[in-house]
Protein backbone atom coordinates (compact mmCIF):
# COMPACT_ATOMS: atom_id res chain seq x y z
CA UNK A 1 0.00 0.00 0.00
CA UNK A 2 0.95 3.72 -0.24
CA UNK A 3 3.98 4.51 1.79
CA UNK A 4 3.23 7.98 3.70
CA UNK A 5 4.98 11.04 2.45
CA UNK A 6 6.10 9.59 -0.78
CA UNK A 7 4.98 11.71 -3.90
CA UNK A 8 5.17 10.66 -7.36
CA UNK A 9 6.54 13.71 -9.64
CA UNK A 10 6.83 13.69 -13.78
CA UNK A 11 10.34 14.56 -15.07
CA UNK A 12 10.22 13.74 -18.62
CA UNK A 13 8.62 13.04 -21.68
CA UNK A 14 8.29 12.44 -25.27
CA UNK A 15 6.69 10.53 -27.96
CA UNK A 16 4.73 10.14 -31.84
CA UNK A 17 3.10 13.45 -32.35
CA UNK A 18 0.95 13.08 -35.79
CA UNK A 19 1.97 15.92 -38.24
CA UNK A 20 4.75 17.03 -35.26
CA UNK A 21 8.21 17.01 -35.80
CA UNK A 22 8.84 16.85 -32.10
CA UNK A 23 7.36 17.41 -28.71
CA UNK A 24 7.78 21.27 -29.08
CA UNK A 25 6.27 21.20 -32.57
CA UNK A 26 3.28 19.70 -30.77
CA UNK A 27 2.59 21.79 -28.07
CA UNK A 28 2.97 25.23 -30.58
CA UNK A 29 0.14 23.17 -33.03
CA UNK A 30 -1.96 22.46 -29.87
CA UNK A 31 -2.27 26.01 -28.05
CA UNK A 32 -2.51 27.68 -31.82
CA UNK A 33 -5.99 25.60 -32.18
CA UNK A 34 -4.64 23.88 -35.00
CA UNK A 35 -5.65 20.08 -36.29
CA UNK A 36 -3.50 17.39 -36.72
CA UNK A 37 -6.31 15.37 -38.43
CA UNK A 38 -5.55 14.41 -42.14
CA UNK A 39 -7.09 12.82 -44.57
CA UNK A 40 -5.51 9.55 -44.99
CA UNK A 41 -4.35 8.16 -48.62
CA UNK A 42 -3.89 4.31 -47.54
CA UNK A 43 -7.55 4.49 -46.40
CA UNK A 44 -8.70 6.34 -49.12
CA UNK A 45 -7.28 3.65 -51.68
CA UNK A 46 -9.92 1.21 -50.72
CA UNK A 47 -13.04 3.32 -52.02
CA UNK A 48 -16.45 2.33 -51.20
CA UNK A 49 -14.99 -0.72 -49.06
CA UNK A 50 -14.08 1.87 -46.25
CA UNK A 51 -16.67 4.30 -44.50
CA UNK A 52 -14.16 6.81 -43.11
CA UNK A 53 -11.02 8.49 -44.83
CA UNK A 54 -9.66 10.31 -41.84
CA UNK A 55 -6.91 9.88 -39.05
CA UNK A 56 -4.33 11.38 -37.21
CA UNK A 57 -1.91 8.78 -38.86
CA UNK A 58 1.87 9.40 -38.73
CA UNK A 59 4.36 8.33 -41.44
CA UNK A 60 7.55 6.29 -41.66
CA UNK A 61 9.24 9.54 -42.72
CA UNK A 62 7.93 11.86 -40.07
CA UNK A 63 9.25 9.83 -37.63
CA UNK A 64 12.59 9.51 -39.70
CA UNK A 65 12.38 6.20 -40.58
CA UNK A 66 11.97 3.49 -43.43
CA UNK A 67 10.36 0.45 -43.93
CA UNK A 68 12.22 -2.58 -45.21
CA UNK A 69 9.93 -5.32 -46.99
CA UNK A 70 10.63 -9.20 -47.02
CA UNK A 71 11.72 -10.17 -50.63
CA UNK A 72 10.12 -12.94 -49.37
CA UNK A 73 6.70 -12.51 -48.36
CA UNK A 74 4.26 -10.66 -50.30
CA UNK A 75 1.64 -8.27 -48.75
CA UNK A 76 4.15 -5.89 -47.79
CA UNK A 77 5.68 -8.13 -44.86
CA UNK A 78 8.19 -5.29 -42.78
CA UNK A 79 11.37 -7.27 -42.25
CA UNK A 80 12.91 -4.55 -40.50
CA UNK A 81 12.48 -0.41 -40.23
CA UNK A 82 15.82 1.12 -40.46
CA UNK A 83 16.45 4.85 -38.07
CA UNK A 84 17.75 6.85 -40.78
CA UNK A 85 18.53 9.18 -37.79
CA UNK A 86 21.17 6.60 -36.11
CA UNK A 87 19.12 6.80 -33.04
CA UNK A 88 18.57 3.04 -32.57
CA UNK A 89 20.98 0.47 -32.67
CA UNK A 90 19.99 -2.10 -35.34
CA UNK A 91 19.62 -5.36 -32.98
CA UNK A 92 17.14 -3.29 -31.15
CA UNK A 93 15.14 -2.39 -34.46
CA UNK A 94 15.62 -6.29 -35.38
CA UNK A 95 12.76 -6.97 -32.61
CA UNK A 96 10.54 -3.93 -32.71
CA UNK A 97 7.29 -2.94 -34.93
CA UNK A 98 6.60 0.55 -35.83
CA UNK A 99 4.98 1.24 -32.25
CA UNK A 100 7.94 -0.23 -30.10
CA UNK A 101 10.01 2.24 -31.92
CA UNK A 102 7.90 5.29 -31.54
CA UNK A 103 8.29 3.80 -27.59
CA UNK A 104 11.95 3.30 -27.71
CA UNK A 105 12.80 7.22 -29.38
CA UNK A 106 9.80 8.65 -26.33
CA UNK A 107 11.50 7.05 -23.72
CA UNK A 108 14.90 7.92 -24.87
CA UNK A 109 13.47 11.13 -24.85
CA UNK A 110 11.73 11.61 -21.64
CA UNK A 111 15.22 9.97 -20.12
CA UNK A 112 17.02 12.68 -21.21
CA UNK A 113 14.82 15.31 -20.27
CA UNK A 114 14.63 13.49 -16.78
CA UNK A 115 18.52 13.95 -16.63
CA UNK A 116 18.98 10.10 -15.52
CA UNK A 117 22.25 8.61 -15.42
CA UNK A 118 23.05 5.43 -16.46
CA UNK A 119 23.41 3.80 -13.57
CA UNK A 120 19.97 5.57 -12.31
CA UNK A 121 18.21 4.07 -15.74
CA UNK A 122 20.18 0.68 -15.36
CA UNK A 123 18.70 0.34 -12.08
CA UNK A 124 16.92 -2.42 -10.12
CA UNK A 125 14.70 0.57 -8.67
CA UNK A 126 13.80 1.62 -12.19
CA UNK A 127 10.89 0.14 -14.11
CA UNK A 128 9.28 0.15 -17.69
CA UNK A 129 5.74 0.22 -17.66
CA UNK A 130 4.29 0.85 -21.51
CA UNK A 131 1.30 -0.45 -23.85
CA UNK A 132 -0.79 -1.05 -26.54
CA UNK A 133 -4.55 -1.11 -27.19
CA UNK A 134 -3.67 -3.83 -30.42
CA UNK A 135 -1.36 -6.24 -31.04
CA UNK A 136 1.29 -5.53 -34.13
CA UNK A 137 -1.78 -6.04 -36.86
CA UNK A 138 0.64 -4.79 -39.53
CA UNK A 139 3.10 -6.95 -38.86
CA UNK A 140 0.85 -10.30 -38.38
CA UNK A 141 -2.24 -9.26 -41.26
CA UNK A 142 1.23 -10.00 -44.04
CA UNK A 143 2.51 -12.78 -42.05
CA UNK A 144 -0.85 -14.48 -41.46
CA UNK A 145 -1.46 -14.35 -45.20
CA UNK A 146 1.37 -15.51 -46.38
CA UNK A 147 1.15 -19.13 -44.32
CA UNK A 148 -2.96 -19.44 -45.20
CA UNK A 149 -3.77 -17.87 -48.30
CA UNK A 150 -0.21 -18.31 -49.94
CA UNK A 151 1.21 -21.43 -48.37
CA UNK A 152 4.06 -20.18 -47.60
CA UNK A 153 6.86 -21.51 -44.90
CA UNK A 154 6.69 -20.37 -41.40
CA UNK A 155 10.39 -20.04 -41.86
CA UNK A 156 9.97 -17.04 -44.19
CA UNK A 157 8.77 -14.53 -42.10
CA UNK A 158 11.77 -14.98 -39.80
CA UNK A 159 12.19 -15.26 -35.74
CA UNK A 160 10.41 -11.76 -35.43
CA UNK A 161 6.54 -12.13 -35.67
CA UNK A 162 6.27 -12.87 -31.90
CA UNK A 163 8.79 -10.36 -30.49
CA UNK A 164 7.24 -7.73 -32.82
CA UNK A 165 3.62 -8.36 -32.37
CA UNK A 166 3.01 -9.87 -29.03
CA UNK A 167 1.25 -7.69 -25.94
CA UNK A 168 4.13 -5.90 -23.97
CA UNK A 169 6.75 -5.37 -27.28
CA UNK A 170 6.40 -1.88 -26.44
CA UNK A 171 7.73 -2.44 -22.98
CA UNK A 172 10.18 -5.33 -24.26
CA UNK A 173 11.53 -3.19 -26.61
CA UNK A 174 12.35 -0.42 -24.52
CA UNK A 175 13.75 -2.33 -21.66
CA UNK A 176 16.25 -3.85 -24.08
CA UNK A 177 17.31 -0.44 -25.10
CA UNK A 178 17.53 1.29 -21.66
CA UNK A 179 18.42 -2.00 -19.93
CA UNK A 180 16.78 -1.34 -16.60
CA UNK A 181 16.63 -4.20 -14.23
CA UNK A 182 13.12 -3.16 -12.10
CA UNK A 183 9.84 -4.34 -13.09
CA UNK A 184 8.55 -4.65 -16.72
CA UNK A 185 5.65 -5.09 -17.66
CA UNK A 186 2.26 -3.82 -19.89
CA UNK A 187 -1.21 -2.50 -18.96
CA UNK A 188 -3.88 -3.31 -21.37
CA UNK A 189 -7.29 -1.57 -20.55
CA UNK A 190 -8.57 -0.35 -24.31
CA UNK A 191 -8.84 2.99 -24.73
CA UNK A 192 -7.54 3.66 -21.00
CA UNK A 193 -4.34 1.94 -21.96
CA UNK A 194 -2.45 4.82 -21.92
CA UNK A 195 -3.41 6.60 -18.40
CA UNK A 196 -3.52 2.97 -17.17
CA UNK A 197 -0.07 2.28 -17.70
CA UNK A 198 1.39 5.46 -16.20
CA UNK A 199 -1.80 5.14 -13.32
CA UNK A 200 0.27 1.51 -12.51
CA UNK A 201 3.73 3.35 -13.01
CA UNK A 202 2.38 5.69 -10.28
CA UNK A 203 1.70 3.39 -7.71
CA UNK A 204 4.28 0.85 -8.27
CA UNK A 205 6.46 4.59 -7.17
CA UNK A 206 4.06 5.56 -4.37
CA UNK A 207 4.11 2.24 -3.14
CA UNK A 208 7.72 2.06 -2.61
CA UNK A 209 8.57 -0.89 -5.12
CA UNK A 210 10.32 1.65 -7.73
CA UNK A 211 11.99 4.85 -7.49
CA UNK A 212 11.61 5.83 -10.96
CA UNK A 213 9.29 4.31 -14.11
CA UNK A 214 8.98 5.12 -17.43
CA UNK A 215 5.52 5.20 -18.57
CA UNK A 216 2.65 5.33 -21.10
CA UNK A 217 1.13 3.80 -24.29
CA UNK A 218 1.57 3.62 -28.14
CA UNK A 219 -0.61 3.00 -30.59
CA UNK A 220 1.44 2.47 -34.10
CA UNK A 221 -0.47 3.72 -37.33
CA UNK A 222 -2.14 0.52 -38.44
CA UNK A 223 -4.69 0.46 -41.40
CA UNK A 224 -5.32 -2.70 -40.01
CA UNK A 225 -6.27 -1.57 -36.81
CA UNK A 226 -8.55 1.24 -38.50
CA UNK A 227 -11.09 -1.20 -40.58
CA UNK A 228 -11.80 -2.71 -37.27
CA UNK A 229 -13.35 0.75 -35.54
CA UNK A 230 -14.67 1.77 -38.81
CA UNK A 231 -16.74 -1.59 -39.57
CA UNK A 232 -18.53 -0.61 -36.36
CA UNK A 233 -19.83 2.25 -37.73
CA UNK A 234 -18.27 4.57 -35.34
CA UNK A 235 -15.94 6.65 -36.99
CA UNK A 236 -16.74 10.12 -37.78
CA UNK A 237 -17.61 11.14 -41.22
CA UNK A 238 -18.72 13.43 -43.76
CA UNK A 239 -16.72 16.40 -42.29
CA UNK A 240 -13.57 17.41 -43.83
CA UNK A 241 -10.52 16.33 -41.80
CA UNK A 242 -9.84 19.30 -40.03
CA UNK A 243 -13.77 19.64 -38.50
CA UNK A 244 -14.05 15.38 -38.23
CA UNK A 245 -13.23 15.61 -34.68
CA UNK A 246 -15.83 17.57 -33.02
CA UNK A 247 -16.91 16.76 -29.13
CA UNK A 248 -19.68 17.75 -27.45
CA UNK A 249 -21.27 19.74 -30.75
CA UNK A 250 -24.72 18.55 -31.44
CA UNK A 251 -23.46 17.26 -35.12
CA UNK A 252 -21.07 14.89 -34.19
CA UNK A 253 -20.78 11.13 -35.74
CA UNK A 254 -18.48 9.59 -34.28
CA UNK A 255 -14.56 9.24 -33.16
CA UNK A 256 -11.57 9.88 -35.78
CA UNK A 257 -9.12 6.66 -35.44
CA UNK A 258 -5.47 8.15 -34.90
CA UNK A 259 -2.21 6.69 -33.79
CA UNK A 260 0.63 8.08 -31.82
CA UNK A 261 2.92 7.44 -28.56
CA UNK A 262 3.40 9.72 -25.31
CA UNK A 263 6.16 7.92 -22.81
CA UNK A 264 6.73 10.18 -18.96
CA UNK A 265 9.60 9.50 -16.79
CA UNK A 266 8.25 9.63 -13.41
CA UNK A 267 10.61 9.51 -9.99
CA UNK A 268 10.05 9.54 -6.39
CA UNK A 269 9.56 13.16 -5.38
CA UNK A 270 12.11 14.06 -3.15
CA UNK A 271 14.74 12.07 -4.99
CA UNK A 272 13.90 13.89 -8.01
CA UNK A 273 14.41 17.17 -5.86
CA UNK A 274 17.64 16.08 -4.08
CA UNK A 275 19.31 15.63 -7.50
CA UNK A 276 18.20 19.29 -8.82
CA UNK A 277 15.53 17.85 -11.49
CA UNK A 278 12.74 19.96 -13.00
CA UNK A 279 9.43 19.03 -11.51
CA UNK A 280 7.11 18.78 -14.79
CA UNK A 281 4.14 17.88 -12.50
CA UNK A 282 3.68 15.80 -9.11
CA UNK A 283 0.89 13.01 -9.60
CA UNK A 284 -1.51 14.04 -6.88
CA UNK A 285 -3.74 10.28 -6.93
CA UNK A 286 -5.08 8.02 -9.65
CA UNK A 287 -7.74 5.57 -9.43
CA UNK A 288 -9.66 3.14 -11.85
CA UNK A 289 -12.75 1.43 -11.47
CA UNK A 290 -15.40 -0.42 -13.97
CA UNK A 291 -18.55 0.20 -14.60
CA UNK A 292 -20.42 -3.08 -13.49
CA UNK A 293 -23.19 -3.06 -15.65
CA UNK A 294 -22.44 -5.73 -18.33
CA UNK A 295 -22.48 -3.37 -21.21
CA UNK A 296 -18.95 -3.76 -23.20
CA UNK A 297 -19.58 -0.21 -25.01
CA UNK A 298 -21.99 2.08 -23.22
CA UNK A 299 -20.77 4.69 -20.96
CA UNK A 300 -21.90 4.89 -17.46
CA UNK A 301 -22.33 7.99 -15.46
CA UNK A 302 -22.69 6.39 -12.27
CA UNK A 303 -19.62 4.05 -13.26
CA UNK A 304 -17.74 7.81 -13.92
CA UNK A 305 -18.85 9.36 -10.99
CA UNK A 306 -18.14 6.41 -8.51
CA UNK A 307 -14.67 7.61 -10.50
CA UNK A 308 -14.48 10.81 -9.62
CA UNK A 309 -15.69 10.09 -5.86
CA UNK A 310 -12.48 8.38 -5.57
CA UNK A 311 -10.11 10.07 -7.23
CA UNK A 312 -11.10 13.22 -4.96
CA UNK A 313 -10.80 11.07 -1.72
CA UNK A 314 -7.14 10.32 -3.00
CA UNK A 315 -5.81 13.85 -4.45
CA UNK A 316 -8.20 16.34 -2.54
CA UNK A 317 -8.21 18.17 -5.40
CA UNK A 318 -10.87 20.36 -7.52
CA UNK A 319 -9.21 21.27 -10.64
CA UNK A 320 -8.50 23.83 -13.15
CA UNK A 321 -8.98 21.87 -15.82
CA UNK A 322 -10.63 18.48 -16.62
CA UNK A 323 -8.91 17.11 -19.42
CA UNK A 324 -11.53 14.64 -20.66
CA UNK A 325 -12.14 11.90 -22.81
CA UNK A 326 -14.22 13.84 -24.98
CA UNK A 327 -14.52 10.91 -28.23
CA UNK A 328 -16.94 12.89 -30.50
CA UNK A 329 -19.41 10.25 -30.21
CA UNK A 330 -23.16 10.37 -29.64
CA UNK A 331 -23.18 8.42 -26.15
CA UNK A 332 -19.63 8.69 -24.72
CA UNK A 333 -19.72 13.16 -24.89
CA UNK A 334 -22.72 13.51 -22.36
CA UNK A 335 -22.47 10.75 -20.16
CA UNK A 336 -18.74 12.48 -19.54
CA UNK A 337 -19.90 15.93 -19.31
CA UNK A 338 -22.89 15.64 -17.11
CA UNK A 339 -20.70 13.44 -15.09
CA UNK A 340 -18.44 16.13 -14.33
CA UNK A 341 -20.48 18.89 -14.11
CA UNK A 342 -22.61 16.75 -11.08
CA UNK A 343 -19.12 16.74 -9.09
CA UNK A 344 -17.39 19.44 -9.95
CA UNK A 345 -20.43 21.98 -10.45
CA UNK A 346 -21.37 24.20 -12.77
CA UNK A 347 -18.54 26.78 -12.67
CA UNK A 348 -14.56 27.44 -11.79
CA UNK A 349 -12.95 24.90 -13.98
CA UNK A 350 -13.01 24.50 -17.58
CA UNK A 351 -12.85 21.33 -19.82
CA UNK A 352 -10.42 20.46 -22.58
CA UNK A 353 -11.27 17.94 -25.27
CA UNK A 354 -7.27 17.07 -26.90
CA UNK A 355 -9.25 14.63 -29.04
CA UNK A 356 -10.88 17.49 -31.07
CA UNK A 357 -7.33 18.32 -32.18
CA UNK A 358 -5.87 14.69 -33.03
CA UNK A 359 -8.72 12.21 -32.65
CA UNK A 360 -8.70 8.98 -30.71
CA UNK A 361 -5.28 7.18 -30.28
CA UNK A 362 -6.27 4.20 -28.81
CA UNK A 363 -4.18 2.64 -26.51
CA UNK A 364 -2.04 5.86 -26.63
CA UNK A 365 -4.93 8.24 -26.08
CA UNK A 366 -4.14 8.29 -21.92
CA UNK A 367 -0.83 8.80 -22.56
CA UNK A 368 -0.52 11.59 -25.28
CA UNK A 369 -3.59 13.68 -23.44
CA UNK A 370 -1.20 13.27 -19.90
CA UNK A 371 1.46 14.86 -21.81
CA UNK A 372 -0.98 17.65 -23.31
CA UNK A 373 -1.84 17.93 -19.74
CA UNK A 374 1.33 17.99 -18.18
CA UNK A 375 2.04 21.09 -21.52
CA UNK A 376 -1.25 22.44 -19.81
CA UNK A 377 0.42 23.14 -16.65
CA UNK A 378 3.33 24.10 -18.32
CA UNK A 379 1.96 26.67 -20.50
CA UNK A 380 -0.55 28.26 -18.59
CA UNK A 381 -3.29 27.60 -21.14
CA UNK A 382 -6.48 25.56 -21.34
CA UNK A 383 -6.08 22.99 -24.83
CA UNK A 384 -9.63 23.72 -26.40
CA UNK A 385 -12.23 21.98 -27.84
CA UNK A 386 -12.36 22.51 -31.67
CA UNK A 387 -15.29 22.33 -32.88
CA UNK A 388 -17.41 22.59 -30.31
CA UNK A 389 -19.66 24.97 -32.33
CA UNK A 390 -23.53 24.18 -31.46
CA UNK A 391 -23.97 22.25 -28.18
CA UNK A 392 -27.64 20.34 -28.25
CA UNK A 393 -30.00 22.77 -26.54
CA UNK A 394 -32.50 20.01 -25.63
CA UNK A 395 -32.60 17.34 -23.16
CA UNK A 396 -30.47 14.03 -24.41
CA UNK A 397 -32.99 11.34 -24.52
CA UNK A 398 -31.60 9.44 -21.24
CA UNK A 399 -32.03 12.49 -19.05
CA UNK A 400 -35.79 12.06 -19.29
CA UNK A 401 -36.14 8.68 -18.36
CA UNK A 402 -36.59 7.50 -15.37
CA UNK A 403 -33.82 6.73 -12.65
CA UNK A 404 -31.68 9.29 -14.19
CA UNK A 405 -30.25 10.84 -11.69
CA UNK A 406 -28.38 13.49 -13.18
CA UNK A 407 -28.16 16.98 -14.45
CA UNK A 408 -31.51 17.76 -15.99
CA UNK A 409 -30.00 20.78 -18.06
CA UNK A 410 -29.35 20.25 -21.94
CA UNK A 411 -25.41 20.28 -22.59
CA UNK A 412 -25.56 23.97 -23.85
CA UNK A 413 -26.30 24.92 -20.47
CA UNK A 414 -22.33 23.93 -19.67
CA UNK A 415 -21.26 26.25 -23.32
CA UNK A 416 -19.06 28.19 -20.63
CA UNK A 417 -17.38 25.11 -19.32
CA UNK A 418 -15.90 24.11 -22.78
CA UNK A 419 -13.72 26.86 -24.84
CA UNK A 420 -13.17 26.36 -28.83
CA UNK A 421 -10.22 28.52 -28.73
CA UNK A 422 -7.20 27.82 -26.37
CA UNK A 423 -7.61 29.63 -23.67
CA UNK A 424 -5.14 31.83 -21.12
CA UNK A 425 -5.64 30.60 -17.68
CA UNK A 426 -3.97 29.95 -14.50
CA UNK A 427 -3.65 26.23 -14.53
CA UNK A 428 -2.21 24.45 -11.27
CA UNK A 429 -4.19 21.89 -11.32
CA UNK A 430 -5.68 19.26 -14.18
CA UNK A 431 -7.40 16.21 -13.95
CA UNK A 432 -6.95 13.78 -16.71
CA UNK A 433 -10.05 11.13 -17.87
CA UNK A 434 -9.85 8.34 -20.20
CA UNK A 435 -12.17 5.34 -20.62
CA UNK A 436 -11.99 1.81 -22.51
CA UNK A 437 -14.52 -0.75 -23.93
CA UNK A 438 -15.34 -3.27 -21.33
CA UNK A 439 -16.42 -0.61 -19.09
CA UNK A 440 -12.61 0.32 -17.61
CA UNK A 441 -12.37 4.10 -16.31
CA UNK A 442 -9.24 6.14 -15.46
CA UNK A 443 -8.51 9.20 -13.87
CA UNK A 444 -5.39 10.53 -12.83
CA UNK A 445 -4.91 14.27 -11.19
CA UNK A 446 -1.22 15.95 -11.56
CA UNK A 447 -0.22 19.40 -10.44
CA UNK A 448 2.35 22.60 -10.43
CA UNK A 449 5.17 21.79 -7.86
CA UNK A 450 4.32 25.25 -6.28
CA UNK B 1 26.42 -26.92 -60.83
CA UNK B 2 27.48 -23.95 -59.03
CA UNK B 3 30.80 -23.75 -57.84
CA UNK B 4 31.32 -23.09 -53.90
CA UNK B 5 32.79 -19.70 -54.77
CA UNK B 6 30.15 -18.51 -56.63
CA UNK B 7 27.48 -19.87 -53.83
CA UNK B 8 29.67 -17.60 -51.58
CA UNK B 9 29.47 -14.69 -53.22
CA UNK B 10 25.57 -15.14 -53.13
CA UNK B 11 25.64 -16.03 -49.25
CA UNK B 12 27.29 -12.15 -49.29
CA UNK B 13 25.09 -10.67 -51.35
CA UNK B 14 22.13 -11.82 -48.32
CA UNK B 15 24.50 -11.19 -45.10
CA UNK B 16 24.49 -7.39 -46.99
CA UNK B 17 20.62 -7.25 -46.59
CA UNK B 18 20.68 -8.31 -42.94
CA UNK B 19 20.93 -5.33 -40.94
CA UNK B 20 22.03 -6.54 -37.72
CA UNK B 21 25.19 -7.81 -39.31
CA UNK B 22 28.16 -5.37 -39.63
CA UNK B 23 28.53 -4.70 -43.69
CA UNK B 24 32.72 -4.37 -42.53
CA UNK B 25 33.19 -8.05 -41.60
CA UNK B 26 31.82 -9.11 -45.31
CA UNK B 27 34.86 -8.43 -46.96
CA UNK B 28 37.17 -11.27 -45.99
CA UNK B 29 33.76 -14.17 -45.86
CA UNK B 30 35.43 -17.75 -46.08
CA UNK B 31 34.31 -20.79 -45.90
CA UNK B 32 35.41 -21.04 -42.34
CA UNK B 33 33.88 -17.93 -41.28
CA UNK B 34 31.50 -18.43 -38.70
CA UNK B 35 28.07 -16.63 -38.61
CA UNK B 36 27.89 -16.42 -34.87
CA UNK B 37 30.83 -16.47 -33.77
CA UNK B 38 33.05 -14.45 -36.57
CA UNK B 39 30.03 -12.09 -37.74
CA UNK B 40 28.34 -11.22 -33.97
CA UNK B 41 24.95 -12.46 -36.21
CA UNK B 42 22.27 -12.75 -33.81
CA UNK B 43 20.84 -16.50 -33.44
CA UNK B 44 17.47 -15.10 -34.32
CA UNK B 45 18.36 -13.91 -37.69
CA UNK B 46 19.75 -17.28 -39.27
CA UNK B 47 16.20 -19.02 -39.98
CA UNK B 48 16.11 -15.19 -42.02
CA UNK B 49 19.32 -16.24 -43.82
CA UNK B 50 18.45 -19.47 -44.53
CA UNK B 51 15.03 -18.22 -46.36
CA UNK B 52 17.02 -16.31 -47.79
CA UNK B 53 19.10 -19.09 -49.31
CA UNK B 54 16.50 -21.13 -50.25
CA UNK B 55 15.13 -18.00 -52.31
CA UNK B 56 18.33 -17.04 -53.90
CA UNK B 57 19.61 -20.44 -54.93
CA UNK B 58 16.08 -22.15 -56.07
CA UNK B 59 16.37 -24.65 -53.09
CA UNK B 60 14.13 -26.39 -50.44
CA UNK B 61 16.06 -27.27 -47.24
CA UNK B 62 14.45 -30.10 -45.27
CA UNK B 63 13.79 -29.33 -41.56
CA UNK B 64 16.05 -31.96 -40.06
CA UNK B 65 18.77 -30.40 -42.16
CA UNK B 66 17.78 -26.47 -40.73
CA UNK B 67 18.21 -28.07 -37.23
CA UNK B 68 21.17 -29.66 -37.66
CA UNK B 69 22.89 -26.70 -39.40
CA UNK B 70 26.51 -25.73 -38.32
CA UNK B 71 27.11 -22.07 -38.24
CA UNK B 72 29.83 -22.02 -40.70
CA UNK B 73 29.23 -20.84 -44.10
CA UNK B 74 30.76 -23.84 -45.63
CA UNK B 75 28.02 -25.74 -43.78
CA UNK B 76 25.66 -23.42 -45.60
CA UNK B 77 27.28 -24.26 -48.80
CA UNK B 78 27.38 -28.01 -47.93
CA UNK B 79 23.38 -27.65 -47.57
CA UNK B 80 23.20 -25.91 -50.76
CA UNK B 81 24.93 -28.29 -52.92
CA UNK B 82 23.31 -31.40 -51.32
CA UNK B 83 19.73 -30.12 -51.87
CA UNK B 84 20.31 -28.84 -55.38
CA UNK B 85 22.07 -32.46 -56.08
CA UNK B 86 18.65 -33.97 -54.73
CA UNK B 87 16.58 -31.62 -57.01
Amino acid sequence: MELPGRKVAVVGMGGAFPTCTNLSDFCRKIFSNQSLIREWDEAVAFGKNIRSTVSGYITDAEMGLDTIYSTLMEHNYPETYIDKLNRIPETNLATADIGSIWAMLGSMDAIKMAGWSVPETESEKTGVIIGSGGAGNVILRSAWHNFYELGKKTRVAGAHTVDRTMVFREAANVTCLIKNKGICESIGSACATGLGNIGYAYRLIKFGLQDRVIAGGVEGTSLETFIGFDGMQVLSRGFSASESSRPFDINRNGFVCSFGGGIVALEEYEMAKARGATIIAIIDGYFNNGDGDSDMFYPSFSGQKRLWQGLLAESGKKPDVVKVHGTSTHAGDPIELFSVVDVLGEDGFHISAPKSQFGHMLGAAGSVEFIASLLMLKEQMVIPCLNSINLNTELEPFQTEPGWVGPLKPMAAYRDLIPQKSLVKEVNTVTCLNYGFGGTNSAISISRDI
Amino acid sequence: MMERKEIIEGLVEILKTVRTINPDKLSVITEETDFIKDLNTPSTEMINIVAKTEQKFDVEFEDDDIDNLGSKVKNVVDLILKSKDKA
